[in-house]
């Protein structure tokens, strides 16, 4: 019994989770603090709020808001529990393509503009094709799979540069995030998919639901009533599945982790590693633009098309998400919902207690930043585990 | 003074265990104050593990360390530095992109004011080098210079840090027979000077012709501490494997047949200075059912050589034919195709340190049909196929195929690369120091291996800097001194006089005498 639990100890996927849950423990235990330090300094808040705050971070999803009494109420929220879901969708998909291209031995920190391209690309197509002529479902389809073949593009070309003139692939994606600001801006500003039939919004494009296109909702809006979530959960959860086995059972998979893991060794082995960079960055590219088209092929959400000032959250937070998950495709899922809980919790202790939505901010991005220290944290335990084995027989 | 200052250092009934194996049992040593104190043993033996417990990277189970007389805990290397024990370990910890001089500084730099000092630090290295005759390019970075200079530089960093007590863990390994010349009289420099050195290999001449006493490892045992002036190399291979060792290559005349390999006028460039030539008009024939040893000085270019014929490198002119086949051109998956492939840097060509040993072994093949099916790999057969190469070449790892590379022993990485290398059963085996670091048992096998292709019809280049391994495995010699082929010698017919001065370049064929 004694060697089967140092065997659990020692495997490695016993570690990886592990070290994410001690992470995310940490994350939490730190927002705590920081709950706890803003509520007795702040004098609108005291130590009442910030107990309140504290049950909140750590169940807010389970949070149905306050009784008649002003005391907090408990129970399943469906509202919260599927805008978790909905939340979730395009995270996993940007976690995956960064940990794809970690993977592959490149850091992609390009997923905001493929997922802006992917944005760009997936609106235009379900806005632009009349869904009187050709029956919304195609339209999604081709809407989806352009989204991938435009953040498949775009992630190419820092690819391309690293492949063909060793052109670091930070410095190029930093470029070409900013670059897919500006032309997603300006090709929306020249475009006929501004929303000018309702007045009260000013700097939108049309909702994909305008042209009768939608994400289907495989029932999933019976099981949460009340909330956004549609199909694309599954979809981005069968992609993460399908990544999954692509990178680990396939010799595809080999091929690009081989070159990912010794780029000379791979070279010497007779395998084209300028050509599998730029696959990997291609792949990478096309999952954020995925994500991108089903969070706005959901028919419900909609898009400030004047996007050049700034770049896409969900695209960076695709980093947080892959580091806390080890870049394993099947923990992206899971660190994915974590965020999107984190978020759906920010929104909670906003509307439900005087903390501002700033320090709840600031709380959420403390948890992240404290969450993606999985890496760091394996190595301790790891290194903990190895060395107890030493000491004792 | 009591007895025990006689010892600087002193390792008793050291053990300690890893999971499953007993990496050290019971293992006294004592080193001497100014004795060259020789660790033998065959991989896997435990030399490494005892140096590391001494250097503080492990904690023993049992046994106790005493620094002259006196009980220490070493938890770490910061300790061991403290105490005066500096270590060359035997892969370089060097940072490839920093300059030798910052390199060896590092750590200990000379500052004022936050500021580093490094015309103090520059003169005192130049100073130690001049005194040792440890000759380093200072400004040159890391990564562009030989094997043998950057041990060098890790001799240098010990010194410059006043260390007392100095480890050199297979110092020999990488070296040229000049520079084993240098290093051993550097060694006996550093004796005299009361430095004491712990001396680790498996290389039985230069044990018997450096060290003052030698103690055996085998299997983490210790089987004894001897002096060297009261014993000879056969027992000591004895002694460290175990059973009587063929220290011979045995083999029959070379039957050499048709051209497997035919190099033609080639001209590569440096790896180091990118406008300068490093193989100059080079060449050469390699015939199925032969050896053909490149021998010379590392650095003369039989690196840039190599890299030109397997692809890894740039050819600036000339022609390379394999089998009938124009490649001077062609892709390195087009030319692995009748050539396999020892390369000489491990882990940078030869093993992907994070893969498993399995997944090493199929480097090259994981796309042919018996590894795959429908694109996906085809787990059962990598997994069969690694462990039958396992077995046959006695590849020792934790856990068999699971093994993630990166944990082996330097001896058994470098034997499944041969492994995996000769089993793929090309016509030309290009073996690059293929018996680099290993110990004796593993290159007798490893030769037993070469010759057996060799009479299967195989053409073997092989590039050496070993003089014994060039005398007794090769079937021709060709010697290679700044670029060129400057002398074709019978291994049958030579010494390693002769073979030193055509490798100095004191002494050289005509071209057309030395080509073919």
């Amino acid at each position: 019994m004694k060697k089967d639990q140092i065997r659990l100890l020692e495997s490695n996927g016993f570690q990886s989770v592990l070290s994410s849950i001690v992470s995310i423990i940490i994350g939490l235990i730190f927002g705590v603090l920081l709950i706890l330090v803003v509520g007795l300094l702040d004098s609108n808040l005291g130590i009442e709020s910030a107990w309140e705050g504290i049950r909140l971070v750590f169940a807010g999803l389970f949070s149905t808001g306050r009784d008649a009494f002003g005391t907090l109420t408990w129970g399943f929220n469906s509202i919260n529990m599927g805008n978790m879901l909905f939340r979730a969708t395009p995270l996993i998909m940007t976690g995956l393509s960064v940990a794809f291209a970690y993977k592959t031995g490149l850091f992609n920190i390009g997923a905001p503009g493929q997922y802006l391209m992917g944005t760009m690309a997936s609106l235009m197509i379900a806005l632009g094709i009349p869904s009187d002529k050709v029956h919304p479902v195609i339209i999604w389809i081709l809407a989806f799979l352009g989204a991938m073949a435009a953040g498949a593009i775009w992630g190419a070309i820092p690819g391309l540069f690293k492949a063909l003139l060793n052109t670091n692939e930070v410095i190029a994606c930093i470029m070409t995030n900013w670059i897919a600001a500006n032309l997603v801006t300006w090709l929306f500003d020249i475009s006929p998919f501004k929303n000018v039939t309702e007045s009260t919004k000013s700097g939108y494009i049309y909702k994909t639901s305008f042209n009768n296109v939608a994400t289907t909702k495989l029932g999933l809006d019976k099981v949460f009533p009340g909330s956004q979530v549609n199909g694309g959960i599954v979809i981005a959860i069968l992609i993460a599945v399908l990544v999954y086995i692509l990178m680990s059972k396939t010799t595809f998979g080999f091929e690009l982790r081989a070159c990912g893991s010794n780029k000379d060794a791979a070279k010497y082995a007779g395998l084209k590693d300028k050509r599998d960079i730029v696959i990997s960055m291609a792949i990478a590219g096309a999952l954020s633009a995925a994500g991108a088209a089903l969070y706005y092929l959901a028919g419900n959400t909609e898009l400030y098309w004047s996007t050049y000032q700034s770049l896409p959250a969900i695209g960076f937070n695709g980093i947080p998400v892959a580091m806390l998950a080890l870049t394993n495709p099947i923990g992206v899922i899971f660190s994915a919902l974590f965020m999107s809980m984190l978020n759906i919790i920010g929104l909670q202790i906003t509307s439900l207690t005087a903390y501002n939505e700033y320090i709840t901010d600031v709380i959420i991005a403390a948890i992240v930043y404290l969450s993606a220290f999985a890496l760091l944290i394996k190595q301790i335990i790891s290194r903990r585990i190895a060395r107890k084995k030493g000491g004792s027989k | 003074m009591d007895h025990n200052s006689d010892y600087v250092i002193e390792m008793l009934h050291i053990t300690k265990e890893f999971p499953g194996i007993k990496a050290n049992d019971d293992i006294t040593l004592q080193l001497r104050r100014g004795e060259i104190h020789a660790l033998l043993g065959e991989n896997g033996a435990g030399k490494s593990t005892l140096m590391s417990v001494l250097f503080g990277l492990y904690q023993p189970e049992k046994g106790e360390i005493l620094f002259n007389g006196k009980k220490v805990e070493i938890k770490d290397p910061n300790d061991a530095t403290a105490l005066g024990i500096g270590m060359v370990h035997q892969h370089f910890k060097l940072v490839e992109v920093f300059t030798v001089l910052d390199n060896i500084i590092l750590g200990a730099e000379t500052t004022k004011l936050g500021f580093l000092r490094k015309k103090e630090a520059r003169a005192k290295v130049e100073a130690l080098s001049k005194k040792y005759g440890l000759q380093v390019d200072l400004d040159a970075k890391v990564e562009d210079i030989t094997v043998g200079m950057q041990q060098r530089v890790e001799i240098l960093k010990m010194l410059y840090r006043d260390n007392d007590i100095l480890i050199f863990d297979e110092p020999t390994a990488v070296l040229t027979p000049q520079e084993i010349d240098e290093l051993m009289a550097t060694m006996r420099e550093f004796a005299k000077e009361g430095k004491s050195i712990l001396f680790i290999s498996h290389k039985l001449n230069e044990i018997m012709a450096v060290a003052d006493r030698v103690t055996v490892l085998r299997k983490g045992k210790g089987i004894g501490t001897i002096d060297t002036k009261s014993t000879n190399t056969q027992e000591l291979s004895n002694m460290m494997v175990g059973r009587p060792v063929q220290l011979q290559v045995s083999k029959t005349p070379a039957k050499p047949g048709e051209a497997v390999l035919v190099v033609e006028d080639l001209t590569a460039p440096s790896r180091v200075h990118k406008n300068k030539n490093a193989v100059k008009g080079v060449s050469f024939t390699v015939r199925s059912g032969e050896i053909v040893c490149i021998a010379g000085i590392d650095g003369n270019g039989q690196t840039e050589l190599v890299s030109a014929i397997t692809g890894l490198g740039k050819t600036n002119s000339g022609k390379v034919t394999l089998c009938g086949e124009d490649i001077s051109r062609a892709s390195i998956k087009a030319r692995g195709r009748n050539m396999s492939h020892i390369p000489e840097d491990r882990h940078k060509h030869g093993l992907i340190l994070d893969f498993s040993l399995e997944d090493n072994m199929v480097l090259q093949r994981f796309k042919e049909p018996q590894f795959q099916s429908h694109s996906f790999i085809n787990r059962p057969a990598v997994r069969k196929y690694s462990d039958r190469l396992i077995e046959k070449f006695d590849v020792r790892s934790g856990q068999g195929s699971e093994t993630i590379a990166r944990s082996m022993s330097g001896g058994n990485q470098q034997k499944a690369i041969i492994a995996r290398e000769l089993d793929r059963d090309k016509k030309l085996v290009m073996a690059v120091q293929p018996t680099r670091g290993l110990d004796v048992g593993a290159i007798e096998f490893i030769h037993a291996q070469l010759v057996e292709e060799r009479d299967s019809g195989k053409a073997i280049m092989l590039v050496s800097l070993e003089l014994d391994e060039v005398l007794s495995l090769s079937d021709r010699i060709l010697v290679m001194f700044e670029g060129e082929i400057v002398g074709e010698l019978d291994p049958a017919k030579t010494n390693a006089q002769e073979l030193g001065l055509y490798m100095s370049g004191a002494k050289r064929m005509d071209r057309k005498e030395a080509a073919e």
